[in-house]
């Protein structure tokens, strides 16, 4: 869908995945690279095989090509300039301050090229107060609110273990570039897009960051949890130690669902209880959609929830995770195996739906994460060609994107490599 | 100013928050999107906290109110024919439709994507489940969380030593709507070029797998399954969340991280521990980790006679990672989040202001904005049958009058 589309990858680890969005989606996406490579093929993790590749790299700079110039040149930088003028997008994650003495900026870039798009990624954002502060994955995650409500038993809160919030950001920057992709035939110009991780995940909090400002009177309600009303779906408000039960395989993500909208779930899992004879009658006979309100009104005591509590507990421990798995479907249950890479990698699901690209990773064809969409009717995304090597492609790109303008293209390799 | 999808006409049909973030950003940018309700059975994100003033009641939550800012808002009811001969009108009317509906309910009804295509070959839809439209677990039932277990996400947060925490709310929620953007916006882009619209099938939990891509990468490449590490980091250490000085009765914390052999030599100066900056055991990365829990008992010893705040300060003073653990209040209070405009107030009519957070990135030449608050419950019923679908004051009173509207 984005054939007609050149995007100028700038990017390191913070902002490496928007490139590979926009290429599973067409677009003619080449990765810059400075000599020696870029820091993105040693961000973990790395593969415990010969040549210890990043997983990282692997998976995010998949689909591009790839060139390498020398960045701390006149020559290195006068290629990527011209370059950047034959690119619908620039992208790069890379610090205001780097860029800036290489004249690299926006400002600088548009002002040959008006038609560009220039997006940056970074912690916080291209100016303000905070856009000089030294980043990493953890600081953005624990400003921009999702680190905070994220913790169970007094201990300190807890980020997700791998990193995540300059993926967010990363996903981000895809859309705001095709915001100003379609805003571009109404100005007749590009623009520059500005994003910040920290802006981005905002809302991945469900919506506790705006706690304090809409005067919610109990807005760490995560540590004061509402669990015996919590009428959400996915149990946001129930501590952790109540939705999570042991299986005879595994362990199991279960939330009792109650209220008009999700009780009908936990109707639903003890209809099951109540089939094998694991419930007793009286527990058997709730409608969960008027729970919350039966307690208000103290129609029902709290220490039957317990009861009920103890009987799935019970039940639980008899059924492997693939059972769970398979009710959940057959009875709408909100009852779920927690599955790892290993279940993931083994799904049938997956495979149905022809999720995995293959990629070659040291030789060897390897499954990567594909679709992350699945389009009909034109479009689907796709992953066309590993992760380049170093300087795989500056020759051919060289060719194909400035052609005759750059003069003899075959020279142009040894003479960005040599003018240090 | 132009809005860069000035033009761009969005029936919203989904609900809670993975669909409904989609049609924000839309809005966001400039677009014009219905979104479509039911008044009897209502949509789950109105009966999730915060609420204003902390009460509950459906035009109260806040995360309702930062799913829809922005969009026009109806209430159909989908049970009756006369609802439904509106959403047909409806589809007919955008050109793009956003669903979450249970896989199969739009065909039941005839407004599958197949069925409008065949007439009208330009429409775009997407629709955002659990698992996605096909396959073995397209019938699951379920909400964010259920994609974070299926996805990976729940088994892979959690201290080394206890049962996983999960991420905190539905997590594949927050990544969903991110991708199905993209997707979505390129295919605008290419109807805009070929007249072609397409159907875009997104699924939570392939999102989820998506943004864990290089772990299961290294599972298919050297068979190892990444596990919890509490705030462990494969390469940094220090790495960590460490408490800090109390503040209003609560514990506040701020996370502290070391990415170079400088920066530790810099903090552990800084924390007065001169017998840690000096020990060769501790100068290289690798042998950092070998002592974490050492470090992270140093750290948490010396914040913890601090605020988070100065924490903070004195750190990046030195240019050294590191900041608050920011909770709501501090959200609000962030200079950064303000210099860039983040936090939005607009005009409520029951709330006197909503507060919702602004476009998540800022464009330089067609900047978005959010032009009225999350509707109420049938706000703009009148207005979108009117205005929109041009129906006359007679049609629209036998809506009313046959509790269509509701």
């Amino acid at each position: 869908m984005l054939e007609h589309l050149r995007v100028l990858d700038l990017t390191d680890e913070r902002g490496l995945l928007c490139g590979r969005l926009l290429a599973d989606l067409g677009a003619d996406v080449v990765q810059v690279e400075p000599l020696g490579g870029s820091t993105a093929r040693s961000a973990p993790p790395m593969a415990a095989t010969a040549g210890r590749p990043s997983l990282y790299w692997e998976a995010f700079a998949a689909n591009k090509r790839g060139i390498v110039l020398d960045l701390d040149s006149e020559t290195g930088l006068g290629v990527l300039r011209r370059l950047a003028t034959r690119a619908d997008i620039v992208v790069t994650s890379l610090p205001a301050g780097w860029l800036r003495e290489r004249g690299l900026d926006p400002e600088t870039l548009r002002a040959a090229t008006p038609a560009m798009i220039y997006t940056h990624i970074s912690a916080f954002g291209w100016t303000g107060p905070k856009a000089g502060y030294a980043d990493s994955d953890l600081v953005v995650w624990a400003a921009g609110g999702p680190l905070d409500p994220h913790r169970a038993d007094g201990r300190p809160p807890l980020r997700i273990s791998v990193p995540q919030a300059f993926l967010h950001a990363a996903a981000d920057a895809a859309a705001g570039s095709m915001l100003a992709v379609l805003a571009r035939p109404a100005t007749g110009r590009g623009q520059v897009v500005d994003v910040s991780a920290q802006a981005s995940l905002g809302i991945a909090t469900l919506g506790r960051v705006l706690a304090t400002l809409v005067g919610d009177a109990n807005p760490e309600w995560q540590q004061q949890p509402r669990a015996r009303s919590d009428q959400s779906g996915s149990g946001a408000a129930t501590p952790n130690s109540l939705k999570k039960w042991h299986c005879r395989d595994g362990m199991i993500e279960l939330h009792l669902s109650m209220g008009p909208a999700a009780g009908t779930f936990t109707n639903n899992l003890f209809r099951w209880l109540d089939d094998e004879g694991a419930v007793p009658a009286h527990i058997a006979a709730w409608d969960w959609r008027a729970v919350p309100e039966r307690v208000a009104t103290g129609a029902m005591d709290l220490s039957d929830l317990d009861e009920a509590r103890g009987a799935v507990r019970a039940f639980l421990l008899t059924k492997t995770k693939a059972e769970v798995l398979d009710a959940a479907i057959e009875r709408r249950l909100l009852c779920m195996s927690i599955f790892d890479m290993g279940d993931i990698a083994a799904s049938a699901h997956l495979e149905e739906r022809d999720f995995w690209a293959t990629v070659e990773i040291e030789g060897r064809a390897r499954r990567i994460p594909g679709r992350f969409a699945q389009i009909t009717g034109g479009g689907q995304p796709q992953v066309l060609r590993r992760a380049p090597r170093i300087g795989e492609h500056t020759d051919e790109v060289l060719r194909d994107w400035l052609g005759a303008a750059v003069g003899p293209a075959a020279a142009l390799p040894e003479q960005i490599g040599a003018s240090r | 100013v132009t809005a860069a999808l000035a033009g761009l006409k969005v029936l919203d049909l989904s609900w809670v928050v993975a669909g409904p973030l989609i049609g924000r950003a839309l809005a966001d940018f400039g677009a014009e999107v219905v979104r479509v309700e039911s008044s009897t059975r209502v949509e789950t994100a109105r009966l999730m906290q915060p609420f204003y003033g902390g009460v509950p009641g459906v035009e109260n939550s806040a995360l309702f109110g930062n799913c829809n800012a922005g969009k026009l808002g109806m209430t159909i009811d989908l049970k009756s024919d006369a609802g439904l001969a509106v959403v047909r009108d409806l589809v007919a009317w955008a050109d793009v439709v956003i669903e979450s509906f249970s896989p199969g309910q739009l065909a039941r009804w005839g407004l599958d994507y197949e069925t409008l295509a065949a007439t009208k070959p330009e429409l775009i839809m997407l629709s955002t489940s659990i698992a996605g439209q096909t396959g073995v677990w397209s019938r699951l039932a379920g909400y964010g969380n259920v994609g974070s277990s299926l996805s990976g996400f729940q088994g892979l947060v959690g201290w080394d030593d206890g049962i996983p925490l999960g991420p905190f709310g539905p997590y594949t929620d927050y990544v969903g709507p991110r991708l199905a953007l993209v997707a979505l916006l390129a295919a605008v882009e290419n109807c805009r070029r070929t007249g072609q619209g397409c159907y875009i099938d997104v699924a939570q939990v392939e999102a989820g797998v998506f943004f864990l891509s290089p772990q299961v990468a290294r599972y298919e490449v050297d068979g190892t399954i990444t596990q919890r590490a509490g705030n462990r980091d494969e390469v940094f250490a220090p790495h960590g969340v460490y408490p800090s000085l109390p503040e209003q009765g609560a514990g506040r914390f701020v996370a502290v991280v070391a990415r170079t052999d400088e920066e530790w030599q810099r903090l552990a100066h800084r924390m007065g521990r001169a017998d840690l900056a000096g020990r060769s055991d501790l100068a290289t990365a690798e042998g950092r980790r070998a002592a974490a829990s050492e470090l992270d008992d140093a750290v948490a010893g010396w914040t913890s006679g601090r605020t988070a705040a100065d924490v903070e300060r004195e750190l990046q003073s030195l240019g050294v990672p590191a900041h608050v653990s920011a909770n709501s209040a501090d959200f609000a209070a962030d200079p950064q989040l303000a210099a860039r405009g983040h936090l939005v107030a607009l005009d409520h009519p029951l709330h006197g202001t909503a507060h919702v957070e602004g476009p998540r990135y800022l464009l330089s030449e067609t900047p978005g904005s959010v032009e009225r608050p999350a509707p109420t419950l049938g706000r703009d019923n009148e207005t979108v049958l009117r205005e929109l679908l041009g129906y006359t004051d007679d049609q629209i009173r036998a809506l009313e009058e046959g509790q269509v509207l509701r």
